[in-house]
Order: C-alpha cells, then sequence, then structure tokens
C-alpha cells in the first residue's frame, strides 16, 4: 500500500508490503525488511530495520507520525497521495465565477478593485428559497461585480470576475 | 504581615514552580486559570484553582481588578505574580496595596523607576555605574558631532525613529564620521521621514550577562552570582548558564558588586535580575533591571542551593533574607534549555499541536520546570515555551555532557519543538569552547539547523508500521499472495 | 498424506539431458515472452512519450499493491499471427491484486498498433471477462485504444464471441453485482466508449484521457462539425458537462491513486471456503522438473514425480493406487488449498476411465476443486476395448468431468492428443484456467501419426490409380504435411490462438494454480447434480 511521506520537507512515496514473514517497506532506493514491536512503555517499540534493532517512542497524530529516534524528535508528515498526485489542479481556478442557476443577488461584500482571498465570501444569491454564498475560488483582486443587490440574473451569468493572474 | 495564603497570578511552568515551594512552606494556595485554559501542572499543584475570564487568556492574565478581586475573595493575603503578565506593573502592585494583599515583589516606585528605560538609565549612571556611552541628538543638536565623538569608536549611528535595522551606520574612525551622520539623517529622512538621529557605543560580538539580587527593602542586598545569557534567537534567550564562561574571578567580582551597588541605591525588596551588556574586551554596561523572577532563576538555584521562591516569600513576610553574602556559595556549573514549541528550521515559527506522548528526562541533577501535561494542547494563545530543562554538573563540560544527554531523552511527541536545535547549540564547538555572543545563534543559523545524517528511511518504516490502517491494508492481502510476493509467470 | 518417495536420480545422464534441454527451451520460451511484454519498435515508444502516456507495464505497476503477484494470462497470444507485429494481442490480461483484492485487469498497450483491437485482441479481453465472470473477480479496465483494426473488421466485430461480447460481459458482470473501474488513459473511441461507461466508477486522465463515440474525424465527415478531441470528449467535459466521466485526474500516477482509493471502497465478500491447511513449500525443487521431462515426447514418464514438485511437501494421498494405473486421481495441497488431482500416466483404459469418473464425483461431493495435469494421447482404441465399451466408459469420465461444480484447473503438462483432451478438461471444458507447457503439443493426434494417416491415403489413393510411388516420392508427399503438423501442433500455436490461458515455465507452476484457485473461490460453489451416466 502506497504512501507519501514528508520528513524534513521533502517528500517521498514509499509502499509497504508483507512478504509473507516480515514487513518490506518499497522505497526508490529500494525495498527494506522491517519491524516495529511494542515494548510496554507508552509509545515505546523496537524499529527493526534491515535487520538492525534501535528504541524509538512514537505517535500518531492526525496528520504526522511524530518519533523519537536517537535522542532527536522527528516530524514525518502523512500526505494524501490522491491529494498530492492531483498536482496544482486547484491553482487552475477560473476567473470567473458563474451562476450555478438563476436567482437574485442578495448581498454583494466586495467591490472592484478589492484583495480578496481564496474561500472568501463574495455575494450572496437566493434562488429556489435557498440562499448560497458564492466564495471566491482564489486569492486576486476583483475586477468586476456585474450586478447589484436586488438584481435577478440567469443561469450562467458571471456574477463575478477576478483579475487575470500574473504568471 | 505573616502570609497563609498565596495566590499565583500566573500560569505554566512558573506557577507550579512557585507552588510547589509555596506548599512547601506550609501556605495555602491558588492558582489562576482562564475559562478556555487546558489543565496544566498547575492546576494539579494548587490547593484551589481560581477561574478568571476575558476575551482571550492573555487578557485575563492581565486584567487588574479582577485578579485583585479574585485575590480578595479567596481570602489570599498575597499574591506572587510569576514573571511576565503583571510581574512588573506598578498599578497591579499599587491595587494590591490597596486592599491589603502582599505583592511579593518590590515597591510599586521601583518598578515605575527601572521599567522606564531611560530613568533607569539615568539613574544607574548618576549613581556613578557603568553605562554604555551615547548621544542623543535632541538632547543639544549644535552639539551632536562632539558629543558623537565624545562616544568613542567603533560607534553606531540610528534613527531615533528608525527600527529593522535601516539607516544604522557602523562608524570605525574619525575620518567619516560627519558624513555618515549625514548619510544616515538622509536615509532616516528618506525611511521614516524623520532625520533625527542618536549615537551609541557599538559593542562588537557582545554577551549578555546579569545578576540575580535579592534585597530585603531594609537596606540589605545580596547577589547570587551571575548568568550568562547570550544564546538568544530573536531577542530571546532559549540557554543560560552559570557561572559565565567568559569572567575572570575579578571580572565576576566586579559585576556582580556592581549588580548589588544598583540594587542598594534603590533600596531593593524581593528578587531582581541586573542585566548588563559586557563587550569582548571585558568592559560592561548597565541594560536594564528587571524586578521580578527570571525564567532561568533556576540554574542560580543549582549553584547556590538556594530556593529563590523561598526567599521571595521570606522577604514578603518580612522575615528578611535568610543568608548573608558570604554564606551563598557558586558550586560546579548549571545549564538551562528552555523547550519551546517551535520550528527552528522555519524562522522559530511557533509550532502547534496536541501532546501525544511527554515523556520528561529523569535522573541525578536534571530538573525539568515544566507547564505541560501528556493529553494537552499547545496552541498560541501563550508563549511558545513548554518547559524548562535544567541541569547540574561539577563543571562546564559535565554540564554541556548532562544538558545534551537530558534532552535528548526529552520525548515531547505531537507538536514540533527545539529540542534538537538546543542539542546543536550544546553540540556545537564554539559553544563548548563558550566563545560566543549575542549574535552566535544568528551566525550559526545554518550550521545549527542543517539536517543530520539521513535516517529518512528509518523514520519511513517507523510511520509506516505504526499506520495501523496501513498495515491493517498490508495482512489484508491473501497470506498466498503476499508470501508469492512480486512473482510473475 | 504422505511424502512421495522420489525415484529421481538428479545425476543420471538423462535426467542432466532432460534438464539441458528444457533449460534451452525455456529461455527461448522466457525471451519470447520477455520480447512480447517490453519489446516494441523505437517510434512506437517515442510516440507515447510523445503522447505524455505511460505504458502499460508502468501503469500496472502504479495499480498494483508492490510486492505482490500478477498472474499474466496468454503473453504470447497472436505470437503466430500478423507476422508477430502484434504481441500479446495488444493487450495485456491477468488477475493481481489491489488494494488487497484480487482484481481481473483488462490493459489495452497502446505500443502495440495504438492499442487497436485485432481479433485475437477481443478474444483476450473477452476471455478475460470469462474469468472474471465465472470467478466473480471485479475488473479494473485500463483503456487506451486507437479502436478496432478495420483492415480485418470482420474477425473484430460481428460474432458472437466478438467485440460485441466484451460489452456484454461488462453488463453481465454488473448484473452479477461485481465492481469494474476502467481509467481511460488514452481514446476510448466507438464501441470503446462503452467500456468506461459500463463500469461502475471511471477515472479520465486529462490531456490524454477521451471518451466519444464518434472522434473528431469521423464527426467532421459526418455532420461537418469541427471540435477538438477536448471538447468532444475531454476528461473536463465528461466530469463535469456530460457525466459521463466520474473522477479526472491530472495525471497518470493521480488516476490510479484514485483507482485505488476506489477499490478499497469495495465491500470485501466472504469466499468460498473449502478444506485448506498451512502452506508447505513442495520438499523436491520444482526445477527438477525440468530434468523429469524426457526430451522426447514419446518417452513415459511417471507423473507422481511431476506432483511432487508442485504440491505441497511433495504430499500426496492416492486414490485406488493399484487400480486403473493409468490414471493417477488423488488428493493434495497447492498453497493449502487442497484439491483433487488428476494425472496421466499412460493410455486411458476402461478402468482407469471408471476411476477418474468416480473421483471426480468424490470430489464435487466434498466440493474439492479439481486440478487435470495432461500427458494423454488418447484413449485405448483396438476391438477388445470397444466391447468393453471404451466410448462408454470414456462418456462417464466426461459426463462427470462436464457435469462437475467445483472448479477445475487444466495444465498440459506434455501430450494431449485426442479425446483424452476432452476426458481431461480441455479448453472447452470451462476450466477456470488452462496453462501449456512450453514443450507440451495439443492435437486431434500426433504429428507423425496425422502426417502419416494423410499420406497414407493420398499414396493410397495413387497406387489405385496404378502408380507405384518411390521413396523419395512418398517422403515428397509426407514431409510437408508433417512439417505443418508438427507446428500446428506445438504449444506456441495453441497460445497464439488462445486456446490457452498462456504458457508456463513448469516451475512456475505451483504459483500459477494457487493464484487460479485463489481466485476460484470468489464464486461459489453449487450442489453438484449430474446428467446421465452411461452405465
Amino acid at each position: 500500500m502506497q504512501r507519501i511521506f514528508q520528513i524534513n520537507g521533502e517528500e517521498a512515496e514509499c509502499w509497504l508490503s508483507h512478504d509473507g514473514s516480515e514487513m518490506v517497506l518499497n522505497t526508490p532506493d529500494g525495498a527494506i525488511p522491517c519491524q516495529l514491536d511494542p515494548i510496554g512503555t507508552p509509545g515505546g517499540y523496537v524499529l527493526r530495520v534491515r535487520g538492525r534493532a534501535q528504541d524509538v517512542r512514537l505517535a500518531v497524530g492526525p496528520d504526522a507520525t511524530f518519533v523519537h529516534l536517537n535522542g532527536k524528535t522527528y516530524a514525518v508528515r502523512r500526505v494524501d497521495p490522491a491529494e498530492r498526485l492531483a498536482g496544482n489542479e486547484g491553482s487552475a481556478a477560473s476567473d470567473r465565477l458563474v451562476a450555478p442557476m438563476p436567482g437574485v443577488v442578495v448581498s454583494v461584500n466586495v467591490k472592484p478593485g478589492d484583495q480578496i482571498e481564496e474561500g472568501q465570501p463574495l455575494l450572496v444569491i437566493e434562488s429556489m428559497k435557498l440562499e448560497t454564498s458564492l466564495i471566491a475560488p482564489r486569492g486576486g483582486v476583483v475586477a468586476e461585480i456585474p450586478f447589484a443587490e436586488g438584481d435577478s440574473f440567469g443561469l450562467k451569468a458571471t456574477l463575478a470576475l477576478l483579475a487575470p493572474e500574473e504568471e | 504581615m505573616t502570609i497563609s495564603k498565596l495566590l499565583v497570578a500566573n500560569r505554566g511552568e512558573i506557577a507550579a514552580r512557585v507552588l510547589r515551594t509555596a506548599k512547601a512552606r506550609g501556605l495555602a494556595t491558588a492558582v489562576l486559570r482562564h475559562t478556555s485554559e487546558q489543565e496544566g501542572p498547575a492546576h494539579r499543584i494548587a490547593d484551589e484553582v481560581v477561574t478568571i475570564e476575558g476575551a482571550t487568556p492573555v487578557v485575563a492574565y492581565l486584567d487588574i481588578p479582577q485578579i485583585v478581586e479574585a485575590a480578595q475573595r479567596i481570602g489570599a493575603d498575597a499574591v506572587h505574580p510569576g514573571y511576565g503578565f503583571l510581574s512588573e506593573n506598578a498599578a497591579f502592585v499599587a491595587a494590591l496595596e490597596k486592599v491589603g494583599v502582599t505583592f511579593v515583589g518590590p515597591t510599586s516606585e521601583v518598578i515605575d523607576l527601572m521599567g522606564d528605560k531611560i530613568r533607569a538609565r539615568a539613574f544607574v549612571e548618576g549613581r556613578g555605574f557603568p553605562v554604555a556611552p551615547s548621544a542623543i541628538e535632541d538632547d543639544d543638536p549644535a552639539t551632536f558631532v562632539e558629543r558623537s565623538r565624545a562616544v568613542g569608536y567603533p560607534l553606531l549611528i540610528k534613527p531615533s525613529a528608525g527600527g529593522g535595522g535601516k539607516g544604522m551606520r557602523v562608524v570605525r574612525d574619525d575620518s567619516n564620521l560627519e558624513s555618515e551622520i549625514e548619510t544616515a539623517r538622509r536615509e532616516g529622512e528618506r525611511y521614516f521621514g524623520d532625520g533625527r538621529l542618536f549615537v551609541e557605543c557599538y559593542i562588537e560580538r557582545p554577551r549578555h550577562i546579569e545578576v540575580q539580587v535579592m534585597g530585603d527593602g531594609q537596606g540589605n542586598v545580596v547577589h547570587f552570582w551571575e548568568r550568562e545569557c547570550s544564546i538568544q534567537r530573536r531577542f530571546q534567550k532559549i540557554i543560560e548558564e552559570t557561572p559565565s564562561p567568559a569572567l575572570t574571578p575579578e571580572q565576576r567580582d566586579e559585576i556582580c558588586e556592581t549588580a548589588a551597588g544598583i540594587a542598594c541605591a534603590v533600596n531593593y525588596r524581593g528578587a531582581g535580575t541586573v542585566e548588563f551588556i559586557y563587550a569582548q574586551d571585558g568592559s560592561f554596561y548597565f541594560l536594564e533591571m528587571n524586578t521580578r523572577l527570571q525564567v532561568e532563576h533556576p540554574v542560580t538555584e543549582m549553584v547556590t542551593g538556594f530556593d529563590l521562591v523561598a526567599e521571595q516569600l521570606r522577604i514578603a513576610a518580612g522575615e528578611g533574607l535568610s543568608a548573608a553574602q558570604a554564606d551563598i556559595p557558586q558550586n560546579g556549573h548549571s545549564i538551562e534549555l528552555r523547550i519551546c514549541a517551535e520550528d527552528a528550521t522555519a524562522d522559530f515559527r511557533p509550532a502547534i499541536g496536541d501532546i501525544l506522548l511527554l515523556d520528561e528526562p529523569r535522573g541525578e541533577a536534571v530538573r525539568v520546570d515544566s507547564g505541560i501535561l501528556g493529553g494537552g494542547k499547545v496552541t498560541t494563545d501563550f508563549d511558545p515555551m513548554l518547559s524548562k530543562l535544567i541541569v547540574h554538573a561539577d563543571d562546564r563540560a559535565q554540564a554541556i555532557a548532562r544538558a545534551r544527554e537530558a534532552v535528548q531523552n526529552y520525548v515531547i511527541l505531537g507538536v514540533t519543538t527545539n529540542t534538537g536545535y538546543l542539542d546543536a547549540i550544546l553540540a556545537h564547538p564554539d559553544f563548548a569552547s563558550g566563545d560566543v555572543s549575542t549574535g552566535f545563534l544568528a551566525e550559526q543559523a545554518e550550521t545549527l539547523t542543517t539536517p543530520g545524517k539521513d535516517v529518512s528511511d528509518l523514520l519511513m518504516a517507523a510511520a509506516a508500521l505504526s499506520d495501523e490502517r496501513l498495515v491493517n491494508d498490508v495482512m489484508q492481502i491473501p497470506e498466498m499472495h503476499r508470501k508469492m510476493g512480486g512473482w510473475r509467470n | 498424506m504422505r511424502r512421495i518417495e522420489s525415484q529421481i536420480d538428479t545425476n543420471a545422464r538423462d535426467f542432466k539431458a532432460n534438464y539441458a534441454a528444457m533449460s534451452e527451451r525455456l529461455k527461448e520460451f522466457h525471451a519470447r515472452q520477455h520480447a512480447a511484454r517490453f519489446e516494441r519498435p523505437q517510434r512506437d515508444i517515442d510516440r507515447l512519450a510523445r503522447q505524455n502516456k505511460l505504458g502499460v507495464r508502468e501503469r500496472l505497476k502504479l495499480l498494483l499493491d508492490p510486492g505482490t503477484p500478477f498472474l499474466e494470462f496468454s503473453t504470447l497470444a497472436a505470437c503466430r499471427e500478423y507476422d508477430g507485429v502484434v504481441p500479446g494481442a495488444g493487450v495485456v490480461t491477468g488477475i493481481g491484486i489491489v488494494q488487497g483484492r484480487e482484481v481481473a485487469i483488462h490493459a489495452n498497450d497502446a505500443s502495440v498498433k495504438g492499442g487497436a483491437w485485432y481479433p485475437h485482441t477481443v478474444k483476450k479481453i473477452v476471455r478475460l471477462l470469462d474469468v472474471a465472470l465465472e470467478n466473480r473477480l471485479p475488473v479494473v479496465h485500463i483503456c487506451d485504444s486507437a479502436g478496432g483494426f478495420l483492415p480485418l473488421q470482420h474477425g473484430v466485430f460481428p460474432d458472437r464471441y466478438l467485440g460485441g461480447r466484451v460489452f456484454r460481459n461488462q453488463v453481465k458482470l454488473s448484473q452479477a453485482n461485481i465492481p469494474q473501474i476502467a481509467v481511460v488513459g488514452g481514446h476510448c473511441t466507438a464501441g470503446g466508449a462503452y467500456v468506461p461507461t459500463l463500469s461502475d466508477y471511471n477515472i479520465i486522465i486529462e490531456g490524454t484521457g477521451a471518451i466519444f463515440l464518434g472522434g473528431p474525424p469521423l464527426v467532421k465527415a459526418a455532420t461537418g462539425e469541427e471540435v477538438g478531441v477536448q471538447e468532444l470528449g475531454g476528461a473536463v467535459m465528461h466530469t463535469s458537462v456530460s457525466g459521463t466521466g466520474d473522477y479526472r485526474a491530472a495525471t497518470e500516477e493521480h488516476a490510479f491513486s484514485l483507482a485505488r482509493e476506489i477499490v478499497s471502497q469495495w465491500k470485501r465478500k466472504p469466499k468460498t471456503i473449502i478444506e485448506t491447511a498451512a502452506f508447505e513449500e513442495p520438499y523436491y525443487d520444482p526445477k527438477e522438473l525440468y530434468g523429469i521431462i524426457p526430451k522426447n515426447r514419446k518417452t513415459q514418464f511417471d507423473m507422481r514425480e511431476v506432483l511432487a514438485r508442485m504440491v505441497d511437501g511433495s504430499r500426496f494421498h492416492e486414490y485406488q493406487p493399484y487400480y486403473g494405473i493409468t490414471m493417477i486421481c488423488g488428493y493434495a495441497h497447492i498453497w493449502g488449498y487442497k484439491v483433487g488431482i488428476l494425472a496421466n500416466n499412460g493410455v486411458l483404459f476402461n478402468d482407469s476411465s471408471l476411476k477418474a469418473a468416480h473421483f471426480i464425483q468424490l470430489c464435487n461431493q466434498n466440493r474439492t476443486p479439481l486440478v487435470f495435469l495432461q500427458n494423454i494421447t488418447g484413449y485405448m482404441v483396438g476391438r477388445e476395448y470397444e466391447e468393453r465399451g471404451i466410448a462408454k466408459d470414456g462418456a462417464k469420465m466426461l459426463m462427470a468431468q462436464g457435469g462437475s461444480v467445483v472448479p477445475k484447473f487444466t495444465v498440459i503438462a506434455n501430450a494431449s492428443y485426442g479425446a483424452g483432451n476432452y476426458g481431461m478438461c480441455g479448453r472447452a471444458w470451462d476450466a477456470r484456467t488452462l496453462f501449456m507447457w512450453p514443450q507440451a503439443e495439443i492435437g486431434v493426434m500426433g504429428a507423425d501419426q496425422a502426417a502419416n494417416t494423410m499420406a497414407d491415403v493420398k499414396i493410397r489413393q495413387l497406387q489405385r490409380e496404378g502408380k507405384e510411388l518411390t521413396e523419395e516420392e512418398i517422403a515428397a508427399i509426407r514431409d510437408p504435411v508433417l512439417e505443418k503438423f508438427r507446428r500446428d501442433v506445438e504449444a506456441y500455436t495453441s497460445t497464439s490462438e488462445l486456446w490457452d490461458d498462456g504458457l508456463l515455465d513448469p516451475a512456475d507452476t505451483r504459483n500459477a494454480l494457487g493464484m487460479s484457485i485463489s481466485a476460484s473461490l470468489n464464486a461459489p460453489i453449487d450442489d453438484p447434480n449430474y446428467g446421465i451416466f452411461r452405465l
């Protein structure tokens, strides 16, 4: 099974497998037989890698595994492979915010020229008796807000336009 | 003026440390806790925990009326302020005095005087103690150049309105003093819209040395020797030790007696610290006086054998000093490491997280003053310092060795800490030889944060094997297929 | 179970000679497999790189759990067709492990004629989907195909087991609640568009993957509309507008990571339980098989020696050891799975046929999968045997074998001639997998007999016309026929035509069977039921 870890800012991909008698960590540098056995103390283990045993303390956090090894503490961040491999899919967000359905503008929170951050609510629309907050798909500068409060708009109308990003 | 119940108006490791001594002295004890604050070691030691409120925890700990009211409500007859928060707040001292609660510390007048850096400096200079030569243009613009020349070389020209190093110029001899003053003025105008300047003596590779003093407010002052605090990052100390490796016995006596003299001059009451800037040539100048217990006081306790908090409480209770100067020894060597939740490789950015596993080092002459508990959370609500690790040994080399062993065995998992960085400092040859200055960490930034031996395969193995879901997934592969391995027909 | 006591002397001259001959054959076999898997003209490799696509083998590596086996089917399919320029018939199929689950994999090889479907390609895909259906294996399709190879459209499109069968099988898989996922890493045009759309889940790789009924040139020709690949059927359009695509992946790595994540959502269904034992490696080294299989096909050898190098601990419980001795029957374990083994030790007589029929029924009764190890020249012929009812006894064996409900697995170890092929669960008899050793032969009869029979017919015809033939003239008639037959019965012909699921190095047989048996247990085993036995 695949995992991507980040150690000291460097990402490393590895796969764990089991050859019937022991665990094997498959790294770009080769296959490493390994084993981890608890020793009874909280978070205490014996880590065997390539046949060499050493004491470690470790704790598994929500996003990282913390390892105390040889007098040093390390954080091994766990990266979601699907997310990591998706690359910069999010950064190609469009400059244009398009109406998902026809409706009315309830409120406008920004004006042209405003510096905005990704996820910031730009305007609130009402349609089908529901108010929806439209959020910025990326950070940048507002170029245009074509509709004002109370205006109605049709499907796929442009509700906000961001200034194009500079490369 | 006996004290029977003490409120500690602080939190974290210092609250715990003060409470321990107070309890040992038989006092009833209480400590504060903000509504959103997690349980810490202090809350387990105190007899009573007083809940305080405020928009943020820090606001609550600075809320004088609320804390004074709390002290009265629980019937505390004394308040120990710890360090930080209200420890050097004259208004707090005055408010306590007004309701008849003893403040464990100096008078509000002394706090006021020492809290004003310019007044303090003038006071000290006026009593004949050494301060760094300087010249302020505003004092008398007409004689600024003359007065600057009198400061001596090298000197540093700074814009009065400045900051961040902009417009600062070092002048090493007289030939270009005037042209540099003009350049600095133009830069000051350009950067800050203000061309006024001041000049001070430029001390190359200075050290920060401070002296612990204690006065009874009756004219008796003793010192508890010096502490060397040159290991600083972002102007904050992270390693302190005593004795200072820089001082000869003569210099030591001189600097300690100077400090005691300054304390005596203000008829100091309680624990205080006089800080000096120490130049490579052995000269030293008064920097400021801290009118409270310092973070790094434990190293002093380790070499003198005195409990400084006990001394503070004695003095506050009117019992006076427990020792004369001659009875205060300086035995062996002590080092303190400040364990902070921060990322030394990312400009010391504070780190947050859950403390998943905490295992403090133990052993002979190893002391941990901790403000955290396993299972707790580290947030950005407070200072990133989690605890202090203090060791003592017969000499400096042994103390360094003991500190390294202890910090290597200090297990804090779940939040990034500076333990590895502290160990790297201790391991540095310049630190071992004592050849450091306040610029040491900045100068050695790269060396100190260079990752050591690559153990990423071990770390990956540990992370993978402790990932229960991953291991479970792997073991779900039918045993036969696992045994066949990567077979291909 | 007792260990088989091998009588083989590995220092004997025969053994060594056999070993050398077999090693030579296997060297060629492995070289051919390697070529079919990895060797491609440079321009095809360059084209893939230009298109920013990974090769099919790299894709499999991203898909499969590392450190797990992959049982590849019919690597040498089409090796004797199309002048050999369609290695593997342009598609990779097999059984592998994804997120701990056994899955059947169908992956187009775009380095072979752009992944175009040739007649043998279709046959290989249909066979894989049959395997998936029979064994209830989830399927991962990796789509990257130029579409049907038009010059051979009659061999690709119209008949019952041609192109349409691929999609028909997908529907049947879905009906049987067997999940499928398609990763679209190239074009899926026309019929090919139904592979991802009939899958439960599909992922389209941005930039390279596309799905459409008609590609841009066809659209232009049909309606005059000018439209680009991405607009017409790219990842973004299908995942946001048409809903034809479920997920879009930024890269190949992303696609397979997503695919793995999706596979890990699939419910693991309990497998059929059969008798098992703890694993035990064979006591005798499987590589010794090389010295056991005679250089000369006509030389008889004891199949027990083969079993001893294939089954767990070399242990075998033989049924009726003294009766019908040309048919070895008995129980053994392969990778812990208990199986009933039928292995030929000579021609099939009445008694050996009856013994086989009885043993097959025992295995069906106690739900023990069957392994057929073929080295069979046929049922015995001649007046005496006909009088004893050899055809009737053979029919009993066929009825028992063909009516079996337990999974069956066949290995053609040496000879597979005539009705013996039928009795011993040849291709037509629904073995879950059927593998062949590279030196084995398959045919109605041996090449020599067939050539002689045909030559005799011709010679007698000429004699009736009063022609006396010289030895040379007889040879001139017989030799070309013999040569053709010799080639036709070769394992390479069989595997080229997909009469088997691939050739095996004999030493790999144990693993191939283990993988096959394990896969088969994803399907339930029905209660036994039989037709009429002619008694």
